[in-house]
Formats: structure tokens, sequence, C-alpha cells
């Protein structure tokens, strides 16, 4: 199957998933994406598990602590939820790590070439945020004011659109030099 | 604020996409005839800065930080139509490749954040223009961190009334509306407070550089 091929099963797994209401089904059908996953798949599965653990654990309690407060607990529901949420986030893992999405999307060639260029973005503005994270802790021996605090994320908000505009310009001239468009 | 995977029923994420849809065309509409070596750039530069702007840490009082949405300052710059997509973009990318939010739940997180904030950002900012720019650009930002706040409280609280077991068992988010709009508006009133400071910080120096 080709990458195209695999996005659309992928989706159609994800829109199955939530018509699915027994968890046994449930469960049968992540033993089976994990098997099917082959060598990688504690790696995704302990991915998965860190992705999903603050909202699933805090739905999860809350749903408990509620629910037993006014009698009407059901543990078949936490089973469902959580299992329905860790099969689903264990697909789009295993989907991104067997199928390069770029080429998934190589149909629509315009988003490919947004998304593939927003990626590079977002590698170089990553690393901007980065150094003014490391910077602004250098240079805080005691526990910042919420003034200076927010004056430092305005100095971050300011340096990315500084940079994301040169970065657009210098694409726009790269590409017009290289006729990206001219067909 | 992002919703993920597993916890939005069939009969809400389905219709959300068909109104994203029309949405995405609307917002594309126009765009697509000037696709040319200025704007595809410009658009990615939009999704690239529209999501490294969500980790920016904007600061609470206590100690505390929250993180920027960059709705509110993509839509006063760049228009509605253009923050929609690019913030659509982010949440695509977002959820394949990072794993955060979910493709089930894309939709209503596109439609939410990227159309509702940035349309309350842009309807507020010509409302209460007559207060002063700084005024009117606050109000914006924390409008446009507020009313997300609401549409995804509100379609989280109706979950249970939507998609249940006959004896009433949710099947997908388990809380209601009395539980789901103080929990997600609380956090997001303050949060708000942070984004206006972080907006009103870089819409000054926009207008400094005379990009507005």
């Amino acid at each position: 199957m080709n990458a195209r091929g695999w996005l659309f099963a992928y989706l159609a797994a994800l829109v199955a998933a939530t018509f699915i209401h027994v968890p046994a089904l449930l469960a049968a059908l992540l033993l089976l994406a994990l098997a099917a996953a082959g060598t990688t798949r504690w790696r995704l599965l302990r991915r998965t598990l860190w992705a999903v653990l603050a909202f699933n654990l805090t739905v999860s309690a809350g749903y408990a602590l509620m629910t037993l407060w006014q009698g009407s607990f059901s543990a078949d529901y936490l089973i469902l939820v959580n299992l329905r949420v860790v099969l689903m986030v264990f697909l789009g893992f295993w989907f991104v790590a067997r199928v390069d999405v770029l080429a998934a999307l190589a149909g629509w060639p315009t988003a490919t070439l947004v998304i593939t260029l927003a990626l590079g973005q977002i590698r170089s503005l990553e690393r901007v945020i980065a150094d003014f994270r490391l910077a602004f802790t250098s240079r805080n021996v005691a526990q910042p004011r919420l003034r200076d605090r927010a004056s430092h994320a305005g100095a971050q908000g300011i340096a990315l659109l500084d940079k994301s505009m040169a970065a657009a310009t210098e694409s726009a001239l790269a590409m017009r030099s290289r006729a990206a468009f001219d067909d | 604020m992002h919703i993920p995977d597993g916890f939005l029923s069939p009969q809400t994420y389905l219709p959300a996409y068909a109104v994203a849809a029309g949405a995405w065309t609307w917002a594309a509409r126009g765009l697509r005839d000037k696709l040319d070596e200025t704007t595809v750039p410009r658009l990615a530069m939009l999704t690239g800065l529209a999501y490294v702007l969500g980790l920016v840490m904007v600061p609470l009082p206590g100690g505390t930080s929250g993180h920027a949405l960059g709705v509110a300052l993509l839509a006063l710059l760049f228009g509605v139509r253009l923050a929609f997509l690019a913030y659509s973009g982010v949440l695509l990318l977002q959820a394949l490749l990072f794993g955060a939010g979910g493709i089930t739940a894309l939709a209503v997180n596109a439609l939410a954040m990227g159309l509702v904030g940035g349309m309350a950002a842009v309807a507020a900012k010509k409302l209460l223009d007559r207060l002063g720019d700084t005024a009117a650009v606050a109000a914006a930002a924390w409008l446009s961190v507020a009313l997300p706040g609401v549409v995804v409280a509100l379609v989280l609280g109706i979950q249970p009334l939507i998609a249940h077991r006959p004896d009433g068992t949710p099947l997908f988010f388990p809380f209601g509306l009395a539980i789901t709009l103080p929990a997600v508006l609380l956090p997001h009133a303050f949060i708000g407070i942070g984004e206006a400071l972080l907006t009103v910080a870089v819409w000054r120096y926009a207008k400094s550089r005379r990009w507005t």
C-alpha cells in the first residue's frame, strides 16, 4: 500500500474506533495494532501513554471522584474511554513512524509545499525560543517579576515575527529565482 | 485547550468537519487564485509562527505560566482568513507529527481557536477602537482566548447528553456543562490576561514597523 493508502486507512480506523463502544473489542484492536507495529511497539506505546497521561488521568480521576460521590460509578466507562484514547493516539504515532506524512500528502502539492516550508520554519523558530529561554534563565538569579516575564514574552513574540517575515521574504525570493510558479 | 482524540462523539466531530470544510473553503477562496511565490511562503511562515507562538510562555500572577495562542496577533496583523488557515495547519501538524490534539477533534479545535478566536479578536478591535489602540488590542486578545474556551467547554459539556448508554453512562467526555464551563473558563480568563500583555507588546512593535 502506498503512503496515501495508509493515510486513508489510518483515518478510517480513527472513525471506526469512535463507533465501537465494547471495551473488549477495543482491547482486541489495541493488541492487534501492538502486534502489527513490530519492534517499535513498546517505544510507540510508551510515547502514547506519556502523551495521554495528563488529560486522561485528570478526566478519569475527576470522573471517579464525582461518580463515586454520586453513586453512579462505572468502571466500564473508564476502561472504554481510556482504551479508545490509547488506541487512537497509538495509531497516530504508528502511522507517523511508518509513513512519510509528506509523501501521504503528495496528491495535494500546495499543502505539501506549505507544510514543508512551515516545518522548516518551526525548527528554526524553536531554536529562537530555546535561546531566549536559556538567556532569560541565565540572567535571572532570583525569580523574575511578572513585569519582567511579560516583557520577556513580548520580546520573544517580536523576535519570532521579525524572523518569520525575513524567512518568508527569503523563501519568496528563492522561489521566484527558481521560477517555482511559472507553470 | 486542545481537545484530544477519543473524547468527541461522531455526532459532534462529523458535523464539525462539514462546518469546517465550508469555513476552510471560505478562508482559502481568493487565496487559491493568488498562490504564488509570495503568498505560499507567507502562509507557511504564518503556520510556523502560529505554532511557535504557542510555545511562548504567557506569564501568570503567582509565578506560574500558560501557553500563548497567538491567534489574536495573527488575525489582527494578517486577517481572519489567513489566521484561520495557518492555525488549522498548526493543529494538523501538532496532531500528526507531535501527537497533540487529535485528528477527529481537528475541526472543532480549528473552528474554536482559529476561526472563533480570530473573528472575536478582529470584531473586538473594531468595536473597541474608540477606547484607544492598547485597550482595544488587549480586549481583542483576551476575547480570542476566552471565546474559544467557551466553545470548547460547550462542545465537551454536551457530550454526555448526546452520546450515552441507555442507563445514562457517558460514552465519550463524561462531564456536563456545569463542570466544563467553569473548569475551562476560569483558567483561561487568567491566561487571556497574559495573552493580552503579550499581544499588546508585539502589536506596538508591529505598528512601529508599519506592518499594520
